[in-house]
């Protein structure tokens, strides 16, 4: 009997014990988890150093001094929104700027304070309305060849013109030096806009410059997806029918045709070629996810599992793969199959996943996610980043309120997303950062939800 | 049994000490009461005005009895109060006055100075290309670059990239450079084995397509280092695109990769 006692003591002294070294290593545990993948060295020796001079005005009109401020800005301000460039402060330049070849001193801006690798200058004029800039690209390590490559631009003359002139030059200058990377500087986001009580599709350039109306339907329109060839916009519209999938043609400025089905038709997006669209449609009753072609026809569903199946997104690299969200172990999670609904696999192991966005070379899903969801849960809804072959994830933002609607930019460096600093609907605002999490800033004010990254 | 034989004469001698205690009381009573009206008790304060009252009294005198004064010691050097002379410097030796600027004549020499001015920005800057110097002494900085590869250091080794059109190297060493970062920040350091891989190197060869892939990979010298040389592919094979050429067709490439664990 005694020696029952001891014996049962000891077991709950194990139990204990057992108690403190699982909550000792718990973080441990999930550390090992979730522990951080590769995604692209943000170390600031790895990149380019390069300077931006201000340009040359070489005409005395007074309007060229404005184009030319606001040239430099832009320029200026997509080489430092790039990701991939260490770029030399203002306060470092030479106090001289050159205008063209046979102006630049090398050496002034290859040694120190400036120290630069790469110089961008060049000059700009006004000639008969029209802002004509030459733009130079200069290695400053070479002084037998310096000169990387020269561009002319020539368009009409007004602010926003000298703007695109700037993001062309930038992206020029992201092609050649950015290793294979495209530049996204002339690239657009679309996104809803709330006006009242109704949504509208609105688009800006991707610095969340130029932000104007595309739709005026006086209803509630959303999820806008723009087609791979920029030249049509899908988005989910409420109607007398409830929502259907509707089609604006950017080329044609109106809505086009886009044939309407029962029950509600939500979440479109578009296949990498162009020639197909995924949706979520409750036509037969339970939300499932349908595919059609371009204009609506041969829609054939792919997936059959009770519970709703909503957001698709194509593979954008190969075109054969779907990721989307479904309902049907309860709360909402990530999943990806093959283009024909075979091979479905489960990417989250709980939580409530939703919105998935596929990175462009396809080795990455982007998602919000609130890994413990429920009520007086911790945490909140958060941007995810999950490698797709080993299912290793990192968080991008924390506490920073709700973020939702991640979207890959085309060059993979950058996503943009909605978030909600104090959680409610109304002051929604459109924010972008690095993929990882460095550089957030604002695009626009409150009012604006659902961004989508153009794909080119 | 004898002990209560005599029970009378013990109670006689019980009185008679019984009163021998009594009066002893008595008389220690009595004693103790005398004397405290002999002496009776008055408390004496600090600092009361009386002439011996008080914790310490001070007496005025002339003179403090102080310790003789001992004799001066002469005898020992350290205990001597006397200072020993220190012996007198050497005698300094005396040179010749060296020579005032006016002394040696020096033809054409301009004695005031010019006054010292701030070296101005050039404004006007000199035209491109700058005449690079002609020596045959092998210089760092701007000279290595000129040479057609890229060097670039990593954890635990030595990346080079060299490409075999020397003229292209020349032309665009921006690109070349570009390559050299781009394998190395998909070099993982954590692939090769250290020890198999101490000190030694691996070299690949690889084409650069108009477009920026990389076509024809393969291995030109093995490190005899299997997991070097996996390391090595797997940086490559990992790159889609270094961006298209700015120039040409196609470039060859060698990329050798030395491993030196520290």
């Amino acid at each position: 009997m005694p020696r029952f006692t001891v014996v049962k003591l000891f077991s709950k002294q194990y139990a204990l014990a057992v108690a403190v070294l699982c909550v000792f290593f718990s973080p441990l545990l999930r550390a090992q988890d979730q522990f951080p993948f590769h995604l692209e060295s943000t170390n600031s020796t790895d990149r380019i150093r390069i300077a931006v001079a201000p340009f040359k005005p070489q005409s005395a009109d007074p309007a060229t001094a404005g184009y030319k401020n606001t040239f430099d800005t832009t320029l200026f301000a997509d080489l430092s929104a790039a990701g991939i460039f260490d770029i030399v402060s203002k306060s470092l330049l030479p106090q001289s700027s050159p205008g063209n070849q046979s102006e630049m001193n090398l050496a002034q801006w290859s040694a120190a304070p400036a120290s630069a690798a790469m110089i961008a200058f060049g000059n700009l004029s006004t000639q008969n309305g029209h802002i004509v800039v030459n733009g130079f690209l200069d290695d400053a390590k070479n002084t037998q060849f310096p000169q990387v490559f020269v561009k002319q631009y020539n368009e009409e003359a007004s602010d926003d013109q000298a703007r695109q002139i700037a993001h062309r030059f930038a992206d020029e200058i992201i092609a050649r030096l950015g290793g294979g990377g495209v530049g996204i500087a002339e690239t657009k986001i679309y996104y809803v806009k709330q006006t009242g009580e109704n949504k509208e599709i609105w688009e800006m350039d991707y610095d969340g410059a130029n932000q104007h109306a595309l739709t005026h339907l006086g209803t509630v329109s959303m999820s806008p997806r723009i087609s791979p060839d920029n030249s049509r916009l899908a988005f989910s519209s409420l109607g007398r029918d409830g929502f259907q999938i509707k089609m604006f043609s950017l080329l044609l400025n109106r809505v086009i045709n886009f044939p309407a089905a029962g029950g509600t038709n939500v979440s479109p997006a578009w296949a990498p070629n162009g020639n197909q669209i995924a949706f979520s449609s409750s036509r037969t009753g339970d939300p499932e996810i349908w595919t059609a072609d371009a204009n609506g026809s041969i829609a054939r569903r792919i997936t059959s599992f009770r519970g709703p199946d909503v957001s698709p997104v194509w593979n954008p690299k190969t075109g054969g793969q779907i990721a989307w969200i479904s309902g049907r172990t309860g709360l909402p999670q990530l999943y990806i199959m093959d283009a024909d609904g075979s091979g479905v696999q489960r990417m989250t192991d709980g939580g409530y996943a939703t919105s998935p966005s596929w990175s462009p070379n396809g080795q990455f899903l982007a998602f919000a996610w609130d890994r413990r969801y429920g009520p007086g849960a911790p945490g909140g809804q958060d941007i995810y980043v999950m490698e797709i072959t080993t299912k290793k994830w990192i968080q991008l933002t924390h506490d920073s309120g709700r973020c939702d609607f991640p979207s890959w930019s085309p060059d993979g460096r950058h996503i943009v997303f909605a978030n909600t600093p104090d959680g409610k609907g109304a002051h929604t605002r459109i924010m972008t950062m690095l993929v990882d999490g460095t550089q957030r800033r604002a695009l626009t004010g409150s009012g604006a939800d659902m961004p989508n990254w153009s794909w080119k | 049994m004898s002990s209560y034989a005599h029970p009378a004469p013990l109670q006689q001698k019980f009185s008679s000490g019984f009163a021998g205690a009594v009066v002893l009381h008595v008389a220690v009573a009595g004693i103790l009461i005398g004397m405290a009206f002999l002496h009776p008790f008055q408390p004496k304060h600090w600092g009361e005005d009386a002439a011996s009252a008080g914790a310490i009294q001070a007496v005025m005198v002339n003179a403090l009895p102080l310790p003789t004064k001992a004799p001066p010691i002469d005898h020992s050097v350290l205990a001597s109060e006397n200072v020993t002379k220190a012996p007198a410097p050497p005698v300094k030796e005396k040179t010749a006055p060296p020579p005032t600027p006016n002394d040696l004549l020096i033809k054409n020499k301009v004695d005031t100075k010019p006054p010292k001015v701030a070296p101005k920005e050039n404004l006007t800057p000199t035209k491109h290309p700058l005449p690079t110097p002609d020596s045959p002494k092998a210089t760092t900085g701007d000279a290595a670059t000129q040479l057609p590869q890229a060097v670039t250091q990593s954890v635990n080794g030595t990346a080079t990239v060299t490409v075999q059109n020397r003229s292209f190297g020349n032309r665009y060493a921006y690109y070349l450079r570009i390559v050299g970062s781009m394998v190395t920040k998909n070099y993982n350091e954590q692939h090769p084995d250290p020890r198999a891989s101490q000190d030694k190197s691996v070299s690949m060869l690889f084409d650069i397509q108009r477009d920026g892939t990389i076509q024809n990979l393969r291995v030109e010298t093995a490190s005899g280092s299997p997991t070097l040389d996996a390391a090595a592919k797997r940086a490559l094979l990992e790159i889609d695109s270094f961006g298209p050429l700015p120039e040409g067709d196609h470039i060859t490439i060698e990329y050798k990769f030395d491993y030196h664990h520290p």
